[in-house]
């Protein structure tokens, strides 16, 4: 009885891929906010640096170099919050320094000219711009973006945050919401497999919602109600055939019984008038009584094919079953009669091989083939009993003889309910005791245990084999 | 003498008692009446319930050596019958008779607490047979270490059989089938009781394959000996005999 293992369960799968999904969303939206948030405070930057520029350049114009310098000196002392900070460096045509609170010209990046990324002293990074104010003079504003830094992680911190949130917040739901639903997925389940008249009434109950799987639960409901109601008619009427018939042909059997004893009592009695047990009669009467015997085997085997027929494909039931083990058994008990009738009767059997099956069952599959072999292959004939495993590991039953063979045109219908092979010498010793159900039978049972019983390609006699179907 | 030391059992005092007391749940008289007439004839007491009901009340107010039931009752289904005898504390063998003969009807009525299980129609000496073997196990008679029948003897252990001091060469399986032969010693044993409690089989292969191995058995039985060791009855079973 295998069950959907935590990984394969669809269930599990929707909870992983919501949670990817969860991530990604949230990955994609750190990204685009951080970028969008980058990119504004870049151009803030730039504008402010600019603006900086313009506006000492105003005061160039309006009041000359002196002022310019003192407005210089002025705003770089001005104190700023850390990663704001604004800076300036103005120097002469030679390049000597003659305001600002820097004290070198930076190194701009490769392809910036003159502006761009720079480093401060101290690892403070910065937006610089250089702009010549005067053919002797050149000026160089630059901002902090240090705080624009600290900001991007504040955010970046906050998505991871907020995203370990939202995927734990979606893989607890989902596992809730998947349990629920798998429990009601099982109940399904565990009604198909074994469907018992209270597993199908707890599906009955379960119709609370009007979903996918209520509707689910509720045709399949309906479905192995149905099942089961047939199951058990067939049943039913089954044993009431059976019922019906074998308590009269008791009741019959009792009177020939009853007829025999009298015709022996009559023999016994001494009186001339009575003329002896009439040997004859007697005959007939357990004659008679064989006839009984037979209708109720030939009735036995045809409701045990049927149901074995109806419980096709149905694991309940099913123990592991010693093949070999079976087979010595077997074996032990055909010997001696084989060595009776002078057959050559060998059993084959490796050690070990088992299979799920009903023993009894099985057992009484073996029985029929060996049976049959008994019955056609003449004496001297050998009939061998072989269990091993075949080349996939499967286990593997085989009844083979060096005897006439089946015909090819009854190679398929001696499987079938009465569907013996008519030997046109007759049959003087009435070999009717099999009624022609034994093989039927033995079918019906391989077919009920997911195997399959064929007559195997032989040059010489026949083989019966019991395999697992091809394909399974 | 030395067989006569401690586990050893004399099968002929056993059943000391005549007959045996049986119940009979059944709701088709003809059939009650066929057995009333042959337990007469064997020195059993029927009594006889027609429905299960009923049955469940003489079960719990009277002593019985075993109890016959029928698998269909008009009241109760003869499987539920069993059950609430087994639940209720009462251990007494049950025989199971049924119109359903089929395998999984014999498994069922096994599962739900029976001791044996006999398929409509059914041979009286088959019945009769089953009786005994089901008193006798439940008596609890089964597991000495010698067992002596007349001039046989069994040594469970060393798994030796003697016929008046000779040694008998048995295979290990004409070992347990003289084992069971002699553990029933006195009593009809019937093939299908061999099939079921020595080969395991519970089913009749309808061929003569038990006939054939209790005939070699019986040769070796009688190997050296004058008077026959087994009585045949006809059509259903054999009897081990005291081989004096």
């Amino acid at each position: 009885m295998q069950r959907v293992s935590l990984l394969d369960s669809i269930f599990t799968r929707l909870v992983a891929w919501a949670i990817a999904v969860s991530i990604a969303v949230v990955l994609v939206l750190g990204w685009l906010v951080t970028t969008k948030f980058e990119r504004m405070s870049q151009a803030t930057v730039r504008w402010n640096v600019d603006a900086d520029i313009r506006h000492m350049a105003d005061i160039l114009d309006a009041r000359g170099q002196t002022e310019l310098v003192a407005h210089i000196q002025e705003s770089a002392d001005l104190a700023s919050p850390p990663g704001t900070g604004t800076h300036f460096l103005l120097v002469d045509a030679q390049g000597r320094r003659l305001a600002g609170d820097m004290t070198q010209w930076p190194t701009f990046p490769a392809r910036g000219g003159q502006s761009g990324d720079i480093m401060l002293p101290g690892g403070r990074p910065a937006f610089a711009r250089a702009v010549d104010l005067a053919p002797d003079m050149r000026l160089l504003a630059a901002r902090e973006t240090g705080w624009t830094m600290i900001q991007l992680n504040q955010i970046g911190l906050s998505f991871v945050a907020g995203g370990l949130f939202v995927v734990m917040a979606v893989g607890v739901a989902g596992y809730i919401t998947a349990r629920r639903l798998s429990s009601r997925v099982r109940v399904i389940n565990a009604a198909f497999r074994d469907p018992e008249p209270d597993r199908l009434a707890a599906l009955d109950t379960r119709q609370a919602r009007m979903d996918e799987i209520a509707e689910l639960t509720r045709h399949s409901s309906a479905a192995l109600t149905r099942l089961d109601r047939l199951a058990r008619s067939q049943r039913d009427t089954t044993d009431q055939i059976a019922h019906e018939m074998r308590t009269p042909l008791m009741h019959l059997d009792n009177r020939l019984v009853r007829a025999i004893q009298a015709q022996e009592q009559a023999g016994s009695g001494s009186g001339a008038s009575s003329g002896g047990p009439d040997a004859e009669t007697i005959e007939r009467l357990i004659a008679a009584r064989g006839e009984i015997r037979h209708v109720v085997a030939t009735l036995e085997s045809l409701l045990d094919i049927a149901h074995s027929e109806a419980q096709r494909g149905n694991p309940q039931g099913l123990a592991e079953v010693d093949l070999s083990a079976l087979a010595a058994n077997i074996a032990d008990l055909y010997t001696a009669s084989a060595e009776d009738t002078g057959h050559d009767f060998r059993l084959e059997a490796e050690e070990g091989v088992t299979m799920q099956g009903d023993e009894i069952q099985i057992t009484r599959l073996v029985i029929n083939l060996l049976d049959n072999a008994f019955k056609y292959v003449p004496p001297g004939g050998r009939v061998t009993l072989i269990v091993k495993r075949d080349a996939k590991g499967h286990p593997l039953i085989a009844v083979a003889d060096n005897g006439p063979g089946v015909p090819p045109e009854y190679r398929e219908t001696i499987f079938e309910r009465f569907g013996r092979v008519q030997n046109g010498s007759g049959d003087p010793n009435g070999h009717s005791k099999g009624a022609g159900l034994g093989l039927a039978l033995a079918r019906a049972i391989a077919q009920r245990h997911g195997m399959e019983l064929r007559l195997a390609p032989t040059v010489r006699g026949a083989r019966f084999e019991l395999r697992v179907q091809a394909g399974a | 003498m030395t067989m006569m030391a401690r586990g050893v059992e004399r099968t002929g005092v056993r059943m000391a008692k005549n007959g045996l007391d049986i119940l009979h749940i059944e709701d088709d008289s003809r059939t009650a009446a066929d057995l009333q007439e042959l337990m007469r004839a064997t020195g059993d007491r029927v009594t006889w319930a027609p429905t299960g009901s009923e049955g469940l009340r003489q079960a719990g107010v009277g002593e019985f050596d075993v109890i016959i039931l029928d698998r269909m009752l008009p009241d109760f289904d003869g499987l539920t019958v069993v059950r609430q005898l087994r639940d209720s504390g009462i251990g007494t063998p049950l025989l199971m008779l049924s119109a359903l003969g089929r395998t999984i009807d014999r498994a069922e009525g096994l599962d739900a607490g029976a001791d044996d299980y006999l398929a409509k129609p059914f041979e009286a000496t088959e019945l009769l047979a089953r009786l005994r073997a089901l008193h006798r196990r439940a008596s609890g008679h089964t597991h000495s270490a010698v067992i002596i029948h007349g001039a046989f003897e069994c040594h469970v252990k060393a798994r030796t059989a003697f016929r008046a001091g000779k040694h008998l060469a048995l295979s290990p399986k004409e070992f347990e089938l003289f084992r069971y032969m002699i553990e029933n010693a006195g009593d009809v044993v019937t093939r299908e009781m061999l099939l079921r409690d020595v080969w395991k089989m519970g089913f009749d292969p309808q061929t003569n394959v038990v006939d054939v191995n209790i005939g070699r058995l019986r040769r070796k039985l009688e190997d050296g000996f004058a008077t026959p060791a087994l009585e045949t009855i006809w059509g259903t079973g054999y009897r081990l005999l005291d081989g004096r």
